[in-house]
């Protein structure tokens, strides 16, 4: 039997570990990854639990591809209660650790509980240790790696870490792997960080049985053509995510100061092309690196070219850098960018997290909300290279009024600033946005407004809307692997048919999500990339499971709905400016002054926005309010949640 | 999608459909094609009037590196009169 993974129960208190299969029912209904952590979060964790006390159940998984013959299958998934948001906590980074655990014989890790003292978990083909981290604790992402291998006596461990943020409790730490690979949004590092936990590490030579060998090593050479020969990857694999950033900024995509404009000018200095040169000049011409199984080879290696921390070698920066430490807060220069971003690598920082919150407190400094009283001297001005700087590292280290403020997240420091300080704090369930910028684009709009885990561009990003793809093209996309004859429009202005547009993509991001492939893997920013036919074929081939692409599309609803459950539970009500699928009013309220002709003057219309939610929901199952209907749940097998199978 | 109804791959149906030397215009409600001499280092789009930096990837393979600043911000301000937006 190719599906014989195992889950690792793991209290942090007690010491006391326990394994178990995973029954193939629970599989069918949840496969693996984000949806089976959805399940187990839901039925783990009680209703208003401290996302920060030991009673929080902190997962994580590997997809259910993961380590087999199928692409890109490296993602690593995390998920508890966030205490960011109050609400779901959910992340997925790339690397090298999710494969490393398969092979260590596991594919779901529920930790519970809190340590003594700082522990990391080490598991070693089957074997599970906790074991002291006393020594490590303080460290950089970087030397807790070096120093786990060193402790462990073995290089080829690989670990998911904490950085000091996460030990400070910074509600936006994140959890991470490699150089940048980065588990961010919503604080998982933190929860960790609230265990004592430092660190999980991994090493196996298990073998994942593979069902059909031959079919799927020959499916697998279809997927990376089709892989390969997207052009959206092929420039991903020379310019990596930084090539989406300058496309977005040259048309008016992009916030800037904090939402004041939707466009950051003459940003030479950071376009992808200057960033590829720096790369080049320090790591020389082959410097593009990838994860575990993967073809694209998206990420940059570099070395900072100038200022404090010059020479030091990082990786990325991707589009969320670009635009933390460039654009919003009109800094537009590489060195603040590659430094910031080495910055929140080394201390495990949300870097989107981080960029939007520092140029929120700008425009408030902008505004005398805060005056230097309560920037203890720094001067918060638009675009001053060294305050932007020196506030990463304060808020990691909750040096300051102000960045121990804002180390607690947008809204608790809303509320300490107070003021009319909320209403330009950008954020949608108490998570700040994508440094882009929606009001051109209302599909995308209603993405963030109503994502899982607060506003997100990895929950449900239509982003194929901005092509103008002709009609037929769009149904053949959107009308499979369910039919769908409802309205579909290839203008991204429009509001129409972008309810399901947006449907459809929440299913297509989570079934990647739960099988353990990476976005750029599928219908994404690419229309011709892989989705729900391809998936149930190396899905059969793999791990000998047999589900139509239709069944794959109801196992990706089902485990939304799983998602929109314990966001219900923990509160979410649909129109709470703090918990809910709202947007900020500047959203309805300021229009775009920059960027492509078309794009100026725009806002998202409120009641058509509104109206477009009512749809949504309709599509989703849910009623006017967002609580799922009684059939729905019915349907989808939900009814008898929680179920406490696992 | 991984075959279309001629029997080619995805991946085969797409280099047939590739061109060379053009770039569409960033402008996501106009997308026009654009064909710049070879080596030029700016391009104005003949449909939106939108201004472009190039960078030539190699000497027949154009790709747009931003906006031609100035064009940009003129452009966006005659915009916002027109629409009386300050």
């Amino acid at each position: 039997m190719a599906l014989n993974r195992k889950i690792a129960y793991i209290d942090l208190t007690t010491g006391d570990i326990e394994i178990k299969p995973i029954p193939l029912e629970v599989r069918k209904k949840f496969l693996g990854g984000r949806g089976l952590d959805a399940y187990l979060l839901y039925n783990h964790t009680k209703k208003g639990c401290n996302p920060l006390g030991p009673a929080n159940t902190l997962l994580i998984s590997a997809g259910i591809l993961t380590a087999t013959c199928a692409s890109a299958t490296a993602r690593t998934h995390i998920m508890a209660k966030s205490p960011l948001t109050g609400l779901l906590g959910s992340t997925n980074m790339g690397g090298f650790f999710a494969p490393e655990l398969a092979w260590a014989g596991f594919h779901h890790l529920v930790i519970k509980g809190k340590a003594e003292h700082p522990v990391y978990i080490s598991i070693n083909n089957g074997e599970i240790e906790i074991r002291d981290a006393r020594g490590i604790w303080g460290k950089s992402v970087t030397d807790t790696q070096w120093a786990i291998r060193e402790d462990l006596g073995d290089e080829e461990v690989k670990s998911c870490v904490i950085g000091p943020a996460g030990e400070n409790l910074v509600r936006f730490a994140n959890v991470m792997t490699g150089i940048k690979n980065s588990g961010g949004r919503t604080g998982m590092g933190c929860v960790m960080g609230s265990k004592n936990l430092k660190a999980v590490s991994a090493r196996g030579t298990l073998d994942i049985q593979i069902a059909h060998p031959v079919e799927a090593l020959d499916y697998n050479k279809r997927f990376i053509d089709q892989i390969v020969s997207a052009k959206v990857n092929q420039t991903q694999g020379v310019l990596g995510t930084p090539f989406i950033w300058g496309a977005t900024n040259c048309w008016g995509g992009v916030r800037t100061r904090n939402f004041q404009y939707n466009q950051c000018e003459y940003a030479d200095d950071i376009e992808p092309e200057r960033i590829d040169e720096i790369a080049e000049e320090s790591m020389g011409k082959h410097h593009m690196t990838g994860c575990f199984g993967c073809q694209v080879h998206c990420r940059a290696q570099y070395k900072i070219p100038s200022g404090p921390l010059a020479g030091k070698y990082d990786e990325g920066p991707e589009y969320t850098s670009l635009g933390a430490f460039g654009a919003e807060t009109d800094t537009p220069r590489a060195e603040t960018v590659l430094t910031g971003n080495y910055l929140v690598n080394q201390f495990g920082m949300d870097n989107l997290e981080t960029g939007s919150l520092i140029s929120w407190a700008m425009e408030l400094y902008e505004l005398g909300i805060i005056t230097e009283k309560e920037t203890d001297g720094l001067d918060l001005s638009w675009g001053n290279d060294k305050a932007v700087l020196e506030m990463v590292e304060r808020i990691c280290y909750r040096k300051g009024w102000l960045a121990d403020a804002l180390a607690d997240g947008g809204i608790p420091a809303s509320k300490k600033i107070g003021k009319k300080s909320f209403d330009y704090l950008v954020q949608v369930k108490g998570m700040s946005n994508l440094h882009s910028d929606e009001r051109p684009t209302p599909a995308l709009a209603l993405n963030v407004a109503t994502a899982s885990r607060g506003s997100d561009h990895l929950r449900s990003r239509p982003a194929i809307d901005l092509y103008h793809l002709p009609e037929k093209v769009l149904r053949k996309i959107y009308g499979s692997p369910v039919p769908y004859d409802g309205p579909l429009s290839s203008e991204h202005t429009e509001y129409v048919g972008k309810p399901w547009q947006v449907f459809w993509q929440e299913n297509c991001f989570m079934g990647v999500d739960i099988l353990g492939i990476c976005k750029y893997h599928t219908t994404f920013l690419g229309p011709t990339l892989p989705n729900f036919e391809d998936w149930s074929k190396v899905l059969y081939y793999n791990t000998g499971l047999e589900m139509t692409p239709e069944e794959i599309w109801e196992v990706a609803w089902r485990c939304n709905m799983m998602e929109r459950l314990f966001n219900l539970r923990e509160g979410l009500t649909r129109n709470d400016l703090e918990k809910g699928d709202m947007l900020n009013h500047r959203y309805f309220d300021e229009p775009c002054k920059r960027g492509a002709i078309d794009v100026i003057g725009m806002t998202i219309d409120k009641k058509k926005f509104v109206k477009m939610v009512d749809e949504l929901y309709k599509h989703q199952g849910l009623d006017r309010e967002g609580v799922p209907k009684k059939e729905t749940l019915k349907n989808l097998g939900l009814e008898n949640e929680p179920s406490h199978l696992l | 999608m991984a075959t279309d109804k001629q029997g080619l791959s995805t991946a085969e149906s797409l280099r047939k459909t590739r061109t060379y030397g053009k770039f569409r215009c960033h402008n996501p409600s106009c997308m026009e094609r654009i064909q710049p001499e070879k080596g030029c280092k700016t391009a104005k789009c003949p449909t939106c009037g939108m201004e472009y930096r190039i960078h030539w990837v190699n000497a027949n393979l154009p790709r747009i590196r931003g906006p031609v600043w100035e064009v940009n911000k003129k452009l966006a301000e005659e915009k916002l009169k027109e629409k009386g937006v300050s």
